[in-house]
């Protein structure tokens, strides 16, 4: 068994199917991790990527346009995001009920809506949807084992490694990243500054719908154009641990993504292997979740004595105090 | 002088929840002035500075700058023609480097990119020019409080403001740094800025004012020209009647047999380069209140921390309250061999804000054998003893149901320390007991303090304000970058000067003399 | 002091007092809902004020329909009630779903177990299984969060997952039926079910287990040191440490009851709605609807009951509705359902005009 996981580990498939998983697990993290770092906390990933997907199908099926579908799916994305900002911002509830309830019905909202407009249930199967598909790489292709590795991917992937690199450029690099930044470190000194803490907050939200709303297509609009009740399940919690991971550091932000995306593609791989009973090969990716975040926690605890941040929502912040 | 720069015409605040924080209030600034705005805690001068600076907007009245009406949705309209504030509480980011805090919301940009060089070489010059020595490369987080001062002064400077505003800047200096700051203050007026200074000591404005203004209140008492104004007058204006500030007359002194509340030998906390509190031993006697000066952050925090027994402070040492080994305890264990706490973070650790005042009359003895009875609590009970604790310390309220969060801030601490003085503890920590609250409800809080010293309690008073450290206590200490740098067996014997330089490090006692701390 | 408390005895019915704001608030949100329902129906039913009348009155025009609305209340009202105690208490654990589930598993156990020689316990021996199962097992998050700070909205979502896969890895392999080819363990046996304690509408003994379950859920809340300890943590779990509060002890503490709460609901279901268990399926949904629930019901357990209750009468209404009118699919509850969640929980909703009263109150003064 050792010996196939190292074979597993030596193909070239094998990663090209992690980078294929880690894409949904990757735009749902920085989702998650730019509203965080603008000091409110988008717990709705999840239910973003669900209603962009179905947005997605929908705009797709009925322009029959994958790109238009893809624009529609995005729009979706930034309104839902928005809504948090609506009720939590402009209404006063906390963005955690907010999150907690948009999850909880967003597959049903999801249902209904396919339902009413197409009659399907459930399931968007039998609608015919133009989809994004996948790109070969001239020149890269060709080349053995790496080209198997980067090229052939769905375009969904090749936008998202783009957005990480302009991502980390815009936080780390420009006014409106330093501007962000500060709303989550200390949002009275933001506002003090002369900064518009609120609608920095918009922004960013809106900038995680974008970021979710990509998770979402990828799930529906790739291969064969499908939205089905259920199918995010729980890759945006994923995103979502990563960002309490990396507590404000992009790049352990990626990297941890990474690695819950590992759990996923080797799970993908035993669960057709016979010898392995299925049920509880399903199970290690969200286990693995879970045992990660117990070392990560462990590692924070003994790294630094007071361990008061939570993992979750990123919130090293500083104190408001002096 | 005489040209107007601001001229505030029947300017009204009323707080959504119904408080009236400035009434009718009249005033007018003059180009090039140090105008000092004075009153008591709570008098509305805070709020007044924000309706200015555009982060609160006023219910009636009108606001011109230079001649015109302006009308600020937020801060940065406020900035924008000219006006900077310093705030009480330092609107700074830790994590972020100097630069990054000055150009913070006007940064230079290349090509919607961050221009950091400029950035520093403006920064660092304006810097130089007023001889700040800041290297502005450095971390927030590493700078002392005086030199974080000086960041939020630059900041408005870097955004040519004529008009500065500093809330209490002296609260978190010594006498020292002060004096510092005040030369500052002239230099700018004599390049023709405007100074705001609010401040409740009045020693300091009498220093450095060229005319004063006195809130009372939310009301304005009038604006008068420095000289024209003697101290008595001022006080009489600023509280309509002579301050109560010794404490001393009420103290008793019944022998207690120098037996030791508190007993704190060899704590150590933090890492081995870098100590948060290095080696520190003293004792607190039963009958005595010990205070503790010293510039905000030199260890006091997280001295508190380890007496109170939070699991955030993982020290080495040992720890005895009222003769017993507290070192392995966790809080509820301290507190029932007979601590109180009342926390400086009192929004934030003193109190459940949106829970009844009866709730948070009980939270530190909420298992004591008179308020349950078997399975339930006995809420008759809790009324009772809620009411006789709202009556007993004047607590301002309709009655015990209304959520705490809802009072004043003087009467949110008398809440907290009703409750703590009710837990009947011999050893007691007052951590900034007094801080921001009106005249009134900290007069409230220092005769209870007595009262309780009086009774026997040891009580450990951390305060920044050296007044009350020096008018309540009957022994000091200093604390300087987590040591005790002075110890004071007689609070008569010093004054707020010589402290100062215990404070600031630039003395220091000799290992036997701080001994005396533990020994007396 | 005391004749000013006594002066202000009559009770105060004006939006200033909060109780009555709240009050008109949820009014409020509940109009605003079904006018939303309304709208919905205008554009996608044939005949919209029949729908609306249906889904309002359907459960009222069969005593089955009515029973059946009680009996399926009684799960989400657990579900809800144990929801309600750990938000309370400032923890986030979402992991109801999950408990559900798994629980399901050892309930169908003890349910597939020939245990006829204990003829009318055999039920409550189920029940019981599915609360130590619930109790055990909603402490991990709560451990997780209060050794390693370890999120527990986080945690208790993949636990969800990881029981969900291992509540199926266990029926397929150790308790497989044999007579369908769903994924499902064996019949129960027939003394495990429970009987009616009225038979015109069905009415099991869960309703009184329920019943109960919300008074002392409703005394430990009010009435307890435990409950006041909950209250103070989950107002502000800082100043909970100061006051000497064992945060971890009561986290624990918390769960397990939340957690017994979720064995009985998942218990109550299994053996009023169904007849053999299948992971995917039986509770499937409970346990998330109970986050909503708690939301709903402020999370005070008499407000829990009533609106589990509220929300079961409106899904029984749209399943008659449905019979009838195929274009209306019952998710539209769910619309209803998060309006008016999302429309309580905003402190700021209708403010306004509560804050104009009060500045006028103030500048009168």
């Amino acid at each position: 068994m050792i010996a196939s996981v190292f074979k597993m580990f030596g193909s070239a498939s094998f990663w090209a199917l992690l980078l294929r998983l880690a894409t949904p697990i990757l735009f749902a993290a920085m989702g998650a991790f730019v509203s965080s770092a603008s000091g409110i906390a988008n717990i709705a990933i999840e239910a973003i990527m669900t209603l962009s997907a179905l947005g997605g199908v929908l705009g797709s099926y009925f322009t029959q346009s994958a790109l238009m579908g893809c624009v529609i799916g995005l729009i979706v994305g930034i309104l839902s995001a928005l809504l948090i900002s609506l009720f939590s911002m402009k209404l006063g509830a906390s963005p955690i009920l907010v999150g907690i309830a948009l999850n909880t019905f967003a597959d049903s909202l999801a249902i209904f809506i396919l339902y009413t407009i197409t009659g399907q249930k459930g399931t968007s199967a039998s609608l015919k949807t133009p989809t994004l598909g996948s790109v070969d790489i001239p020149v890269l292709k060709d080349i053995p084992f790496i080209g198997q590795i980067f090229s052939g991917h769905y375009v969904t992937t090749y936008i998202c490694w783009l957005v990480i690199i302009l991502t980390a450029i815009m936080i780390y690099k420009t006014p409106l990243g330093l501007r962000i930044r500060s709303c989550g470190l200390n949002d009275q000194a933001a506002e003090t500054a002369g900064i518009n803490v609120n609608k920095m907050r918009v922004l960013a939200l809106a900038l995680s719908g974008v970021y979710a709303g990509f998770g979402g297509l990828f799930l529906s609009l790739n291969s064969i154009g499908l939205f089905s009740k259920g199918m995010v399940s729980g890759l945006g919690w994923m995103g979502i641990a990563a960002n309490g991971i990396a507590s404000s550091n992009f790049v352990i932000l990626i990297l941890s993504s990474l690695v819950f995306a590992v759990f996923r593609a080797v799970s993908a791989i035993f669960s057709t292997n016979q010898a392995f009973p299925t049920d509880l090969v399903n199970a290690l990716p969200y286990f693995a979740v879970i045992v990660i975040l117990i070392v990560t926690g462990v590692v924070k605890r003994i790294g630094q004595r007071k361990g008061s941040n939570d993992v979750v929502l990123g919130e090293v912040r500083d104190k408001h105090r002096h | 002088m005489s040209e107007s720069i601001l001229k505030l015409t029947d300017i009204t605040k009323v707080y959504p929840n119904g408080t009236v924080a400035n009434r009718d209030i009249n005033m007018e600034f003059e180009k090039g002035e140090i105008h000092s705005i004075v009153g008591e805690n709570g008098a509305g001068k805070s709020t007044l500075m924000k309706m200015i600076f555009g982060i609160e907007k006023p219910s009636s009245g009108t606001i011109e700058y230079k001649g015109s009406e302006v009308h600020f949705q937020s801060s940065l309209d406020a900035i924008a023609v000219g006006i900077g504030m310093v705030h009480q509480h330092f609107m700074l980011i830790p994590s972020y480097s100097i630069v990054d805090n000055i150009i913070l919301g006007d940064e230079p940009n290349k090509l919607c990119f961050l221009d950091r060089k400029s950035a520093i070489k403006k920064t660092q010059d304006l810097s130089d020019k007023y001889n700040f020595e800041l290297d502005v490369t450095a971390k927030v987080s590493t700078l002392s409080v005086a030199k974080r001062q000086k960041v939020e002064i630059l900041k408005t400077l870097y955004r040519d403001a004529e008009l500065i505003i500093l809330d209490e800047p002296t609260s978190v200096l010594t006498p020292q740094e002060t004096d510092i700051l005040f030369d500052q203050l002239k230099s700018f007026k004599q390049q023709g800025k405007t100074i705001i200074f609010i401040s409740h000591k009045l020693d300091e404005v009498k220093k450095i004012s060229d005319r004063i203004s006195v809130i009372r209140n939310g009301v304005s008492k009038g604006t008068y020209l420095n000289e024209e104004l003697s101290m008595d007058q001022l006080t009489n204006l600023i509280i309509g009647r002579n301050l109560d500030n010794d404490m001393d007359e009420y103290k008793t002194h019944e022998d207690f047999h120098n037996a030791h509340a508190l007993e704190i030998k060899d704590i150590f906390l933090g890492n081995p380069e870098k100590p948060q509190l290095n080696h520190v031993s003293f004792a607190v006697k039963n009958g005595e209140i010990l205070g503790v000066a010293g510039v905000e952050g030199n260890g006091q925090v997280d001295l508190v921390h380890c007496i109170v027994g939070s699991q955030k402070a993982k020290y080495t040492g040992t720890i005895e309250i009222l003769g017993k080994n507290a070192t392995k305890m966790n809080v509820k264990q301290r507190r029932n061999i007979g601590m109180a706490y009342i926390p400086e973070d009192r929004i934030g650790d003193g109190i459940a804000g949106s829970l009844p005042i009866s709730d948070n009359l009980i939270s530190s003895y909420y298992d004591r054998a008179d308020i349950n009875s078997g399975l339930f609590m006995n809420q008759k009970k809790i009324n009772e003893l809620s009411d006789e604790l709202i009556e007993n310390f004047a607590v301002k309220t309709e009655n015990r149901n209304i959520t705490v969060e809802s009072l004043s801030g003087g009467n949110v601490q008398k809440v907290v320390v009703a409750r703590e003085y009710n837990t009947n503890a011999k050893m007691m920590i007052a951590e900034q007991p007094t801080h921001g609250i009106d005249i009134g409800s900290a007069e409230t809080v220092h005769h209870k303090l007595i009262e309780m010293r009086n009774a026997g309690a040891g009580i450990l008073l951390v305060s920044a304000d050296l007044d009350e450290v020096i008018n309540l206590s009957d022994r000091i200490i200093v604390m300087y970058n987590g040591e005790i740098s002075g110890y004071f067996p007689d609070v008569k014997k010093v004054n707020a000067q010589e402290l100062g330089l215990y404070m600031l490090g630039v003395k220091h006692q000799t290992p036997e003399e701080i001994g005396g701390a533990m020994n007396d | 002091m005391t004749s000013k408390v006594e002066t202000k005895k009559k009770i105060n019915l004006s939006i200033t007092n909060p109780k009555v704001f709240d009050a008109i608030k949820l009014i409020i949100a509940i109009l605003i809902a079904l006018a939303i329902t309304f709208v919905l129906l205008l554009l996608i039913s044939n005949d919209a004020v029949y729908g609306l009348k249906t889904i309002l009155t359907g459960p009222l025009q069969k005593s089955r329909y009515f029973g059946e609305v009680i009996t399926r209340t009684i799960p989400y009202a657990f579900a809800g009630l144990g929801c309600a105690l750990i938000f309370k208490s400032g923890a986030f654990n979402l992991g109801a779903e999950g408990i559900f589930t798994i629980a399901g598993v050892a309930i169908a156990a003890v349910a597939t177990t020939d245990l006829s020689s204990m003829a009318g316990l055999h039920p409550y021996l189920c029940v019981l299984a599915g609360m130590v199962v619930g109790a055990i097992l909603t402490t991990i998050p709560a451990i997780l969060r209060a050794t390693l700070n370890i999120n527990e909205m986080v945690s208790s979502l993949m636990l969800n997952s990881v029981y969900s896969c291992v509540s199926l890895y266990i029926i397929r392999n150790y308790m497989l039926t044999t007579t369908t080819s769903t994924i499902g363990s064996k019949d129960y046996i027939q003394s495990a079910i429970f009987g009616y304690i009225y038979e015109p509408l069905k009415i099991t003994p869960c309703l009184i287990i329920l019943l109960v379950c919300t008074v002392i859920v409703y005394l430990i809340m009010y009435k307890t040191k435990l409950g006041y300890q909950i209250r103070l943590s989950g107002t502000n779990a800082q100043f909970a440490e100061y006051s000497g509060i064992n945060s971890m002890k009561l986290s624990i503490e918390t769960s397990m009851i939340a957690g017994a709460l979720f064995g009985i609901g998942s218990a109550c279901q299994l053996l009023t709605q169904t007849t053999f268990f299948q992971p995917d399926k039986s509770v499937a949904g409970i346990g998330f609807s109970g986050n909503l629930l708690a939301m709903l019901g402020k999370n005070n357990p008499i407000g829990v009951v009533i609106s589990s209750f509220f929300i079961q009468y409106l899904e029984k209404g749209t399943n008659v509705l449905y019979f009838k009118d195929q274009s209306v699919p019952s998710e539209i509850v769910a619309i209803v359902e998060g309006v008016v969640i999302l429309l309580i929980s905003s402190q700021y909703f209708l403010r306004s005009f509560r804050e104009k009263k009060l500045l006028k109150d103030g500048l009168e003064k």
